[in-house]
């Protein structure tokens, strides 16, 4: 029941009775805290019964992280624990996700509405995204998180409350005040204006099933190594095999830039990378013409963006810029592993 | 899940919350309001003690919190706690019950009640975090009474029963509560709670102690030396009060029944009444399979469903009647008994149905789940269809498998990497000689020639963005020349850089738990020892051996590493202090000083952070008189590589302490990359002083006063978003004695960095 007294229905709902939410994001976008507000709002604010939970693992900034909400209706009783697998609604909080992760697996046109934390046009997302089909909103979430002095998760709230339909403004405005009012009290303002920009900013458009890109159908994960073929024990025997990891995903937005004619090869930078990004070789000193090691640059696939570099470089041969206006493939200089 | 009766007017009010397993375990416990908690952190049953400290730091309860040294302490200090006559909580998972392991039978066997929140996860090895049964299993048989909780209602209610069950006067026994790690602890659910705390707190009336270690008037012996003929006489004594709690529990749930409107009994049948097919499942995934139930009754199958309420006493009466009919059977176990021939469950079940009359029940045992992986409406109704064929044919095909287990791609070959290092590869850059006077020097200490040192962690791990630990453990492996093999703790540093099929690590690297890695390494050390000795390596092989913990590994870990020291083993021990829990969601770790807030250290009205001031790890090895102990921190890189280089000889004769200060932006609350100004404050401040000690000998590296660089504890503490209550007026006090403490420290170093005996 709502507050106004009525029972919710469910505007759609699949086989076993629920309306389904997934959000891909990374860890410290508070796709987490999102899952748990929508979750509480339609229980406490609304009558209706669900289930908020994550993809957990240990907790690290940066990794990327599947949040996961289920509606139904108040009589029901929950009982399965596991993941969305087809969401009614798929909320992807940070668009470089997609390179690394599968997150449009289970996207079926039709049922899901896929949301983009994008600049992109709701085609352009499309594209990007390769999307079969269906609906495809997208929102500038982490503009309007900067302009509204809130978070990313507030704006895409609001975009994923416009897809679903059924959540009620006051049940979620209620549930946002008591997760935040006692002790962000100050942030109240800024975080319901992104709340109600997400809502209103996020555009929608549908696109046919035109033969353009593959259906992405969810699988469930089969590890190849196995038990017939898995060294016993757990051994790893491809020692320093996380090198073959993209960890660009974990960027938000900024990247050091390195200026070669700065550099002065001091060698304070290899000191201060947490993920061993710099690239040095044997080579002629370009300044002295002297033998020595010398920086080429730096692999942008492990960069997480932190920044220590452009503090310890007194040289300003690192810099911080935007990711955005910087061709990657081009200023990336990658390591040579193998001999 | 329980039933929910209709509302009955009479009954105490409940309210609706919205909370995860552990969070509503931590209500549960408030209402209680138990007198001490005694815990460790472990996933996933920590956010159960942090959620009780976030509440005690806001004046919500008054349960006194002891963080345990591990969780061998924590159960320790609860046993303490149970024998002074008052209730006392605990929680924990997986590991942490196994190394709290030997006090449950003390627990029981000397008949102290309390409550032990079990948050169900996969024992090592290998490590893994998420939710199986192989703990709990494991712990079935020390005399503890094990109620299951299959969602976060049943969370709820069983925490409010439990005390009353276990300190009847009939039974004194422990209880635990078991609930699924990650499906249920970490699950928001719909949870009814009473909504004043009094009806809890009335429900179980007050503790009434039999014994008291503290009541001067009443003298006892507890726990004396005990053998036969009179051991078995006391092992009688439990068992009948095991058994008796049989009726105890029954009881009690009908009490919770009449003021709840929720029932529970020992034993749930899922549509069993005209089944001859069934499927036995524990828990979050028994609630998952009765929609599997569901699904196969409509295409009329006579399917039903077993699901125990109460594992310990088993309630073998219940299921045999459940079973009456039952033709067949599949057990399914999110465990194995390896060898058993099935998991726990199985063994049991076919235990109970063994001699009953008539009864033609075919029984097949299967291992699902295990390690976490996820379990799905279809899986049930594979094992429910199996169930069906078991009926229908009278026999059992296969009467012990594993479920969802992958046999792998045969054409899969993991790709290479990195080539070996060689020895050549990473030597010649650094040598240590030794002057006239006896005293080392390190030459070839330029950052820009090091560059060449292959690093021995490779890029590609999953640490947070500006973590301290790799620029640590990359600068000092920077001043270390050749071979090396290295150890790690659990902790931040292990997860990131290792995630099967993944490692990080280009040199052979070593994981055995979060508490035993110096005694670990120095089996490793001896065996290679004595392999040279007997020819079977190379006698001019030489390979350095490093060990790495974190801060949180030297609470839990600080016996086995004394040890290692005690026995002087040619190892060197790396700490990278990042003050706390961090990979755990930032607990507190005895580093942490006084007044900072952590996860199990809150900064509120009534708390104002940690009560106690901070470990002083280097001072303790220092007194084990190893060769070669010092304090590194990033901000003063050629030190540490200085100081590595010179580890690395000292690790010739002996063991060798390295502590190293490291940033954490996650749980400090920093900006990433502000981390070596961050760093060089803890330095300035004269927290974190940068010194050696050689043969006892003790010498600064750096002094901050000389350079006039000496800084108050607040240019340190002012950074960060953890301290940042400690610079208001209100913590004035914990800031005075934080100064003060820092500032006795500095000056007792000074004093021994000038006279060579101290």
């Amino acid at each position: 029941m709502t507050q106004s007294g009525k029972a919710v229905k469910l505007p759609v709902k699949n086989d076993l009775g629920f309306f389904e939410i997934r959000m891909e994001s990374i860890g410290g976008l508070g796709a987490n805290v999102a899952g748990k507000i929508l979750t509480e709002a339609a229980i406490i604010g609304m009558g209706m019964n669900g289930a908020g939970f994550a993809s957990y693992g240990s907790e690290k900034k940066g990794t990327p992280i599947k949040s996961f909400v289920r509606i139904c209706e108040g009589g029901q009783q929950v009982r399965i624990n596991s993941p969305v697998e087809e969401p009614h609604v798929l909320a992807i909080f940070h668009e470089a996700l997609a390179k690394s992760v599968p997150v449009t697996a289970g996207v079926v046109p039709g049922k899901t509405v896929v949301i983009l934390n994008t600049r992109r046009t709701p085609s352009e997302a499309r594209d990007f995204l390769k999307l079969e089909g269906g609906k495809v909103g997208v929102v500038d979430a982490m503009e309007v998180a900067m302009a509204t002095g809130s978070r990313v998760n507030m704006v895409m709230m609001g975009a994923i409350m416009k897809a679903a339909g059924f959540y009620e403004w006051k049940a979620v405005e209620e549930t946002v005040l008591a997760q935040f009012g006692k002790k962000y009290a100050s942030l109240m303002k800024s975080n319901m204006g992104a709340l109600k920009r997400g809502f209103d900013e996020v555009t929608f458009e549908e696109f046919p099933v035109d033969g353009k890109y593959p259906a992405t159908p969810f699988t469930r994960e089969e590890p190849k190594l196995g038990y017939e073929t898995a060294p016993i024990g757990g051994t790893i025997y491809s020692v320093g095999n996380m090198r073959f990891k993209d960890l660009s995903t974990s960027r938000t937005g900024t990247i050091p830039l390195f200026i070669l004619d700065k550099c002065v090869r001091c060698g304070e930078c290899d000191i201060t990378c947490p993920d061993y990004c710099f690239v040095w070789e044997k080579g002629k000193d370009p300044k002295t013409g002297k033998d020595g090691m010398v920086l080429l640059g730096i692999d942008y696939q492990y960069c997480k963006g932190c920044l220590r570099c452009t503090y310890i470089c007194k040289f300003d041969a690192l810099v911080p810029a935007k990711e955005a206006e910087q061709d990657m493939d081009k200023i990336t200089v990658k390591h040579k592993f193998l001999k | 899940m329980a039933q929910t009766a209709k509302k009955q007017s009479g009954r105490p009010a409940q309210t609706m919350v919205v909370q995860s397993g552990n969070e509503i375990a931590a209500t549960a416990a408030k209402q209680i309001n138990y007198h001490v908690m005694g815990y460790y952190p472990i996933t996933p049953s920590t956010e159960i003690a942090e959620t009780l400290d976030a509440m005690k730091a806001e004046g919500e309860h008054t349960i006194r919190m002891i963080p345990g040294d591990g969780e061998h302490g924590a159960a320790g200090i609860s046993f303490g706690a149970s024998t002074a006559g008052g209730r006392v909580f605990n929680a924990t998972s997986a590991n942490g019950l196994l190394f709290a392991f030997e006090q449950l039978p003390v627990q029981s066997g000397e008949r102290f009640p309390m409550v032990f929140n079990i948050v169900t996860r996969a024992v090592s090895g290998p490590l893994d975090i998420r939710g199986d049964h192989s703990d709990i299993m494991l712990a079935m048989n020390t005399g503890w009474i094990i109620l299951m909780a299959a969602d976060a209602q049943a969370v709820y209610d069983m925490n409010v029963m439990a005390p009353k069950i276990g300190e009847e006067m009939s039974v004194r026994l422990p209880v635990m509560v078991a609930f699924d790690g990650f499906f249920t602890s970490h699950q928001k659910r719909r949870v009814e709670i009473f909504a004043d705390d009094q009806v809890v707190r009335d429900f179980l009336g007050p503790f009434v102690p039999t014994v008291s270690s503290v009541d001067m008037k009443t003298p006892v012996t507890i726990g004396p030396y005990m053998n036969d003929p009179d051991q078995i006489n006391n092992k009688k004594q439990q068992a009948d009060a095991i058994v008796r709690s049989y009726d105890v529990i029954r009881k009690v749930f009908a009490e919770y029944e009449a003021l709840s409107g929720r029932r529970y009994d020992l034993v749930e049948g899922y549509r069993m009444e005209d089944a001859d097919a069934a499927l036995f499942i524990l828990n979050s995934a028994a609630e998952t399979a009765k929609e599997a139930v569901d699904a196969l009754r409509k295409e009329g199958l006579k399917v039903g469903l077993i699901r125990l309420n109460v594992i310990r006493p088993f309630p073998i009466e219940e299921v045999r009647a459940l079973l009456k009919n039952v033709k067949g059977l599949v057990v399914a176990d999110r465990q194995d008994n390896f060898g058993g021939w099935g998991g726990a469950m199985a063994i049991e079940v076919k235990a109970a149905l063994q001699g009953v009359k008539g009864n033609a029940t075919q029984v097949a045992a299967r291992v699902y789940g295990t390690g976490g992986k996820e379990f799905f409406v279809e899986d049930a109704a594979a094992m429910l269809r199996e169930a069906q064929d078991i009926a229908k044919t009278g026999t059992v095909p296969v009467p012990y498998a594993y479920f969802g287990a992958n046999p792998g791609d045969p054409s899969f070959t993991p790709a290479k990497a990195f080539d070996p290092i060689t020895e050549a590869d990473a030597s010649g850059l650094i040598r240590v000689e030794t002057t006239p006077e006896g005293k080392m020097e390190v030459k070839g200490n330029v950052l820009r020639n090091l560059t060449e040192r292959p690093k021995r962690i490779g890029p590609g791990h999953g640490a947070c963005p500006g973590c301290g630990i790799f620029v640590n453990m990359n600068t000092f492996m920077k001043g270390i020349e050749g071979h090396v093999v290295i150890l790690f703790h659990t902790g931040c540093g292990m997860v990131v850089t290792t995630g099967y099929p993944y490692t990080a690590h280009k040199i052979t690297y070593i994981h055995n738990l979060f508490q035993n890695g110096a005694a670990t390494l120095s089996g490793v050390v001896e065996m290679f020892a004595e392999r040279k000795l007997r020819g079977e390596i190379p006698k001019d092989e030489k390979i350095t051996f490093v060990m790495v913990t974190g801060d949180g590994g030297h609470d839990i870990g600080m016996g086995p590493s004394i040890g290692a020291a005690m026995r002087n083993h040619r190892m060197i021990i790396c700490e990278y202090d990042n003050q706390g829990y961090q990979n755990t969601g930032s607990q507190l770790s005895f580093t942490v000083p006084l007044g900072q807030s952590t996860s199990t250290s809150n900064y509120g009205p009534h708390q104002h952070g940690k009560a106690t001031h901070h470990k002083d790890t280097a001072q303790i090895f220092a007194a084990c008189h190893v060769p070669y102990v010092c304090t590194v921190a990033e901000s003063n890189p050629r030190d540490m590589i200085r100081k590595a280089a010179k580890a690395q000889k000292y690790a010739d004769e002996g063991l060798v302490f390295v502590k190293m200060i490291s940033m954490c932006p996650l749980a400090w609350k920093t900006e990433e990359r502000m981390s070596v100004p961050i760093i060089q404050a803890s330095v300035d401040s004269c927290f974190f002083p940068l010194y050696e000690v050689e043969h006892g000998i003790t010498t600064l590296s750096y002094d901050p006063e000389e350079k006039g660089k000496k800084v108050p504890v607040t240019e340190w503490l002012k950074h960060m978003g953890k301290t940042k209550h400690m610079l208001k007026p209100d913590c004035k006090p914990e800031l005075d004695r934080f100064q003060a403490e820092v500032d006795r420290r500095w000056v007792r170093l000074k004093e021994m960095h000038k006279n060579p005996l101290l």
